[in-house]
């Protein structure tokens, strides 16, 4: 029993990790039309940014806004030096991102080598706390939190304010949403640099429970993208949902079944395709999108 | 009289046929030439043409990104040597047509499941499904043998009495020959009505679904027909490297294919061919002089590409060629 509740709470926290990065996907889906592939290169920028932030003695959580801020600037420069050269040409941002996530993923293996690195938990949070029979550690807890603010403050920024309005009718019809005279370049860019930043800081925060390889690019971009398609396109609460899923799936599955946990996730990524394709959330606007690239 | 234009149509047809000769000639000829080590270097690049050709037929005529294509090359490359070496069928003419059918049940039941959506989906989809057959290989090793992978197959057991010494220019020629047939058989069907239908589908499929295609099936076909030929590049592989490992199926492969096609050009039969030439000699000498940064350099490569030369080098190509020779009209 004891070990449902914790693999219950490892699920959740693992899920929050994932709805940082699944939001950062979505929003960039949504909003410009591309699946972002080095997402999980960010990530990884973020994680090794954070790693040796803290191990060098820094704070934890300054270390995580550091690992988010240069996430984010590497996604400005993407966003800016390369992808706006391929002004509407999809497959070819599309296919240009795959370059970026081999030079990344090299770099970080060329600069940093090959092993896993984690980190342990702050000392801030370094203690359990007891809620009823069961002790939980303060970190994992602090991870739900972490993403339920995250959550709630993206959406709030896309339901109740003005921004959130003209990303909404941009999912919806980019072309109506430019015409009104909307600059939907710079929500672009805004948007791709939020998400590069969500990557990394969640690179940052998670280094206790995943930790940094360079090969983690591609493990990360995969989980993150069965979270979107589960979870559906540009809907904050889908990827919420979606997230607190897999997160839950994957955690039990290698709890219950380690031999086999590999699949599982794939498995949930063909049942929901063959199912419900548009996810449990998804925007509508946005799947008819995909239809026309 | 009547003569002239006969005459003039068979010349015109020897001058748009030239490049095509020249090119293979330059193929049949040039191990000839070469010593043993360059030899099995342009074996390489023709099963990576044939694989890259596999990988156009969906990309540069029916406009299917297809992230995961190293799937059916490694699933082919696999059925092949788990065959020969655990079940002892060492005839060609038994494993390799079983490896190639087994590739085209996954790509029948892979295409199924990734034609579901499209886009920048679709391609994360055959990524996703890529990664599965990587995990399945890695794991299952009483089969695969994991991460050592399987060694020990042999050169192809051809069953022909006169013919029991290999060596590496008679394999060479041998992959020609298949390579050669899969050209012809490609360009066959890229210039077919269904060839056409899939090029419709690329530039407009509402339309094309307008006009009373079945859009799905069509893609459908195409996806199971690039299993097919990605297959045989894998069963051609695996007798080249003598062995199958894990980055058979893994991702690098998948993307070196992909690279290979926009390099060379999508959308030109011979694109491929070209792009094939480029990659696999550009890894060559990566690999002489700085084997660890190969996907730095590749990734480099393709941005660069992809930022200033997004048509690929074929269509320069092209162009070359026609202000060398002025086009002839019968």
């Amino acid at each position: 029993m004891d070990l449902w509740v914790l693999n219950l709470l490892n699920g959740i926290s693992f899920g929050m990790v994932l709805f940082l990065l699944a939001a950062g996907l979505s929003l960039t889906l949504g909003v410009m039309g591309i699946l972002n592939l080095a997402h999980g290169s960010l990530f990884m920028i973020g994680a090794f940014v954070g790693f040796f932030v803290f191990s060098g003695g820094g704070s934890f959580w300054v270390a995580a806004l550091l690992a988010g801020a240069i996430a984010g600037l590497v996604g400005l420069v993407l966003e800016k030096a390369f992808l706006g050269r391929l002004h509407n040409l999809f497959d070819a941002q599309a296919m240009l991102l795959v370059g970026v996530v081999y030079i990344l993923g090299n770099l970080g293996l060329w600069i940093f080598g090959p092993q896993n690195r984690l980190a342990s938990p702050p000392l801030s949070l370094a203690f359990s706390v007891r809620i009823g029979n069961y002790t939980f550690p303060a970190y994992r807890l602090a991870l739900i939190l972490i993403g339920t603010i995250v959550f709630i403050s993206l959406w709030w920024l896309l339901a109740k304010t003005r921004i959130g309005a003209i990303i909404r009718a941009g999912m919806d019809d980019r072309e109506m949403t430019t015409g009104l005279g909307v600059n939907y370049g710079l929500i672009s860019t805004a948007v791709f640099s939020l998400g590069a930043f969500t990557a990394g800081f969640a690179g940052a925060i998670a280094l206790p429970m995943i930790g940094v390889a360079p090969s983690i690019a591609w493990d990360i971009l995969l989980y993150s993208f069965i979270v979107v398609v589960v979870g559906g396109m540009g809907s904050m609460l889908g990827s919420l949902i979606g997230s607190l899923f897999i997160g839950l799936v994957d955690t039990f599955s290698r709890a219950l079944f380690p031999d086999i946990a590999t699949f599982t996730l794939y498995t949930v990524l063909v049942i929901t395709l063959l199912v419900k394709p548009s996810g449990i959330l998804g925007r509508k606007g946005i799947l008819q999108d995909m239809e026309r690239l | 009289m009547s003569r002239g234009p006969g005459r003039r149509a068979v010349i015109g047809y020897l001058v748009s046929s030239a490049p095509y000769i020249t090119g293979a000639l330059a193929f049949v000829l040039s191990p000839l030439l070469l010593p043993t080590y360059l030899q099995s270097m342009l074996t390489k690049v023709l099963i990576f043409s044939i694989f890259a050709m596999s990988l156009n037929l969906l990309w540069g005529y029916t406009g299917l990104i297809v992230f995961g294509h190293a799937a059916f090359f490694g699933v082919a490359a696999y059925t092949n040597g788990i065959l020969i070496t655990r079940y002892g069928i060492e005839s060609f003419w038994l494993a390799a047509p079983i490896a190639i059918l087994i590739t085209v049940l996954v790509a029948a039941a892979f295409g199924f499941i990734a034609l579901q959506a499209s886009g920048t989906y679709f391609s994360f989809i055959t990524l996703a499904l890529g990664l599965l057959v990587y995990s399945a290989a890695s794991k299952w090793r009483s089969m695969t043998g994991g991460h050592d992978g399987l060694i020990g197959i042999p050169l192809p057991d051809l069953g022909l009495p006169w013919f029991t010494t290999w060596n590496a220019t008679y394999f060479y020629f041998f992959v020609f020959l298949a390579f050669a047939v899969c050209f012809f058989l490609l360009y066959r069907l890229a210039s077919s009505p269904f060839g056409y239908a899939l090029q419709g589908i690329r530039e407009d499929e509402p339309r094309m679904r307008s006009l009373g295609y079945n859009t799905w099936l069509h893609k459908y076909i195409a996806f199971v027909i690039a299993g097919l030929f990605a297959g045989i590049a894998g069963v051609l592989y695996s007798h080249l490297m003598r062995a199958v490992f894990l980055n058979f199926v893994g991702m690098l492969t998948s993307f070196l294919a992909v690279f290979i096609t926009v390099i060379g050009g999508s959308g030109v039969i011979f694109g491929p061919v070209v792009g094939s030439i480029i990659i696999i000699f550009l890894e060559y000498f990566s690999s002489l002089y700085a084997p660890e940064r190969w996907p730095l350099i590749l990734g480099i490569v393709f941005v660069i590409v992809m930022l200033f030369l997004r048509e690929g080098v074929s269509p320069y190509l092209v162009r070359v060629w026609k202000k060398v020779i002025p086009i002839w009209k019968p």
